[in-house]
């Protein structure tokens, strides 16, 4: 099962590799962000530059999207006082200058390196701290964390200017090479979150009955909340296939298919007899 | 075991600190303010954290001993607590730290000496003996070759004989203490559940002949050991019961065993809630349940009666005046 990522990089430049080792198609008609997805759980959009183009493009995307269980990487270039131009950074530490709030992306062990990061306004030139330095990350880590749990946002940076290759020179059209320079290293880590993502989503997915029933009958808020628990509780414990069929059963409303799933989990969990125990 | 180790700016310089970045150089190491910046943030996923903890080094702040909740531990004086660790590097289903904490990350306070100074405090202001029980967090012992906290309370504990050290734990991790002379008052207690819930439900957690094994060698060393049949789950038949009884016993010298006791699986409703969430697709919170003063169990018709034969096989085994209940 694959899961689902969305990329999210400042400038049109950053994006040419990342569409094309993922063969993404542009979203038509344009939004008010260019974006592009393929088939397979894999969406991009390009924020601009800024903490606050991060932060509008995560919501933007987010807002275009059904329900799910995605997980956000940023990848963009960055600033380096001591790293070599072209050295890829998983960033474990974002602070944000302006603001002085912190955040604290997870650390896979995939074997890159990792690297603190500071998003600044506007381009650093004095590269004062042992960090990378860069213009959207803390956007979009706030932003995207606040979507989904905080162990599926990652921010990787490739380093384009340092102390000795000073911001002013960097040269923008090289930075599809910088990141073809990395492309084992973004893939691996696009593969590890589609993996941890469709992990999220198995753990916590709904059994497809769950909304056959709620087109079914009519729920209360309270009720609706309870069928989620129950539907969970028959998986669990490995009676899918009664709770299909309870889903094929007419009952006369909400409450009467409520007291029939009840009944039933109580009556399994008495036997102890689950076929998942049955099969160890 | 860690993906990377988090330090506070506090400790930057402590002895222990500096030996643990040492231990995992190749690790990243990340500095922060407060460990609670990392450790108690929302929206972490402890699940999924569960498969790359990281390790937080800290100082413990505020209040180091507190009372053990009522009915914990053995009759034996004054119980206290303290928790020089937050987590543990096993993953046990039924564990109720997944349901207490927002990340899985182990929080390592460094600061042993205050925690020292604490005990003293509180084994000044007692009378009789105190009880110190020091797996109520975490794992007394299964960081051990990082933390060296036996290392350093046991012959801490050895010199204020009326204090007693209970290291709870489910470690192989005994061989700083078959390097030092036994300690009567510093108690390993191991904990056990059968066989096939122990398959089932404890994740990187030692074997139960490994266990065993490790203390059958302290036992034989002369430290004082216990056992613990925590959590009772009724999964498990008599039967699963009675060959982990014979299986324990047959080992070890029952008649120097320190204290044996069950614990029912029980969990605050309030860390049963968040554990559902974290586990919906786990069959043993699928079960029916009961809550009675905001404490969860498991449903289990005739409880009393089957706790009642699972007492009565074990007490062919052990002299009765050395077992109790575990409340809480």
């Amino acid at each position: 099962m694959n899961g689902e990522v969305n990329l999210v990089v400042a400038h049109p430049l950053e994006a040419k590799e990342l569409i094309e080792w993922f063969e993404l198609g542009e979203v038509e008609p344009r939004g008010k962000y260019r974006c592009y997805e393929n088939k397979k759980g894999i969406a991009l959009v390009i924020s601009g530059m800024g903490v606050r183009n991060a932060v509008n493009a995560v919501d933007w995307l987010h807002g275009r999207q059904s329900p799910g269980f995605r997980a956000w990487l940023n990848v963009g270039i960055a600033g380096h006082p001591s790293a070599a131009v072209g050295q890829g950074l998983l960033i474990n530490r974002i602070e944000h200058r302006r603001s002085g709030d912190c955040f604290w992306p997870p650390i896979p062990d995939l074997g890159l390196q990792g690297c603190g990061l500071v998003t600044v306004d506007e381009p650093e030139t004095t590269y004062e701290q042992d960090a990378a330095f860069d213009m959207e990350a803390a956007g979009f880590f706030a932003q995207a964390a606040g979507l989904t749990t905080t162990d599926l946002v990652y921010v990787f940076k490739i380093v384009s200017d340092n102390r000795e290759n000073p911001v002013d020179e960097v040269n923008l059209q090289r930075v599809p090479e910088l990141l073809r320079n990395l492309e084992s290293a973004i893939r691996k880590l696009v593969d590890h979150l589609r993996e941890r993502s469709a992990a999220i989503a198995d753990w916590y997915g709904m059994p497809a009955e769950f909304e056959s029933l709620l087109r079914r009958h009519r729920f209360s808020a309270t009720r609706k909340a309870a069928l989620a628990q129950y539907c969970r509780r028959f998986c669990a414990l490995g009676m899918q296939g009664r709770l299909s069929e309870i889903a094929r059963v007419r009952f006369r409303d909400a409450a009467s298919l409520m007291t029939a799933m009840r009944l039933e989990l109580a009556s399994a969990s008495e036997s102890g007899k689950t076929s998942r125990q049955g099969a160890e | 075991m860690f993906s990377a180790v988090y330090f506070e700016s506090e400790v930057r310089d402590h002895p222990r600190t500096r030996a643990i970045l040492e231990r995992y150089r190749e690790l990243p190491h990340i500095e922060c303010e407060r460990f609670g910046q990392i450790f108690n943030r929302k929206a972490q996923n402890f699940r999924m954290q569960k498969q790359y903890p990281a390790l937080i080094l800290a100082r413990k702040h505020g209040r180091k001993v507190l009372p053990a909740p009522a009915g914990y531990g053995f009759e034996a004086g004054q119980s206290h607590y303290f928790s020089h660790m937050l987590n543990c590097i096993y993953d046990c289903r039924y564990c109720f730290l997944q349901g207490m904490y927002r990340s899985a990350h182990c929080v390592l306070f460094v600061n042993f000496e205050d925690f020292a100074d604490s005990i003293l405090q509180s084994i000044a202001a007692g009378s009789g003996t105190q009880v110190f029980y020091s797996g109520y967090d975490c794992d007394s012992l299964a960081l051990e070759p990082v933390s060296n906290f036996a290392e350093f309370f046991v012959p801490f504990f050895a010199q204020h004989p009326r204090a007693v050290l209970e290291l709870r734990t489910k470690s192989t991790q005994i061989s700083g203490l078959l390097q030092m002379a036994p300690a009567p008052n510093c108690i390993v207690a191991m904990s056990f559940t059968t066989e096939a819930c122990a398959k089932r439900w404890e994740r990187d957690v030692p074997s139960i002949e490994k266990r065993l094994k490790a203390l059958a060698r302290l036992q034989e060393a002369g430290w004082p050991v216990a056992i613990r049949f925590e959590p009772l789950l009724p999964e498990a038949d008599q039967k699963a019961y009675a060959s982990l009884f014979d299986l324990i016993f047959r080992r070890l010298d029952a008649g120097r065993v320190h204290s044996t006791s069950t614990g029912l699986f029980r969990m605050p409703a309030d860390y049963f809630r968040n554990t559902l969430k974290l586990y919906p697709d786990e069959p043993l919170f699928a079960r029916e349940t009961r809550t009675e003063n905001g404490i969860v169990s498991l449903e289990q018709p005739n409880r009393e009666a089957w706790l009642a034969e699972l007492e009565e096989m074990l007490f062919r085994h052990i002299d009765p005046a050395s077992y109790y209940r575990c409340a809480n």
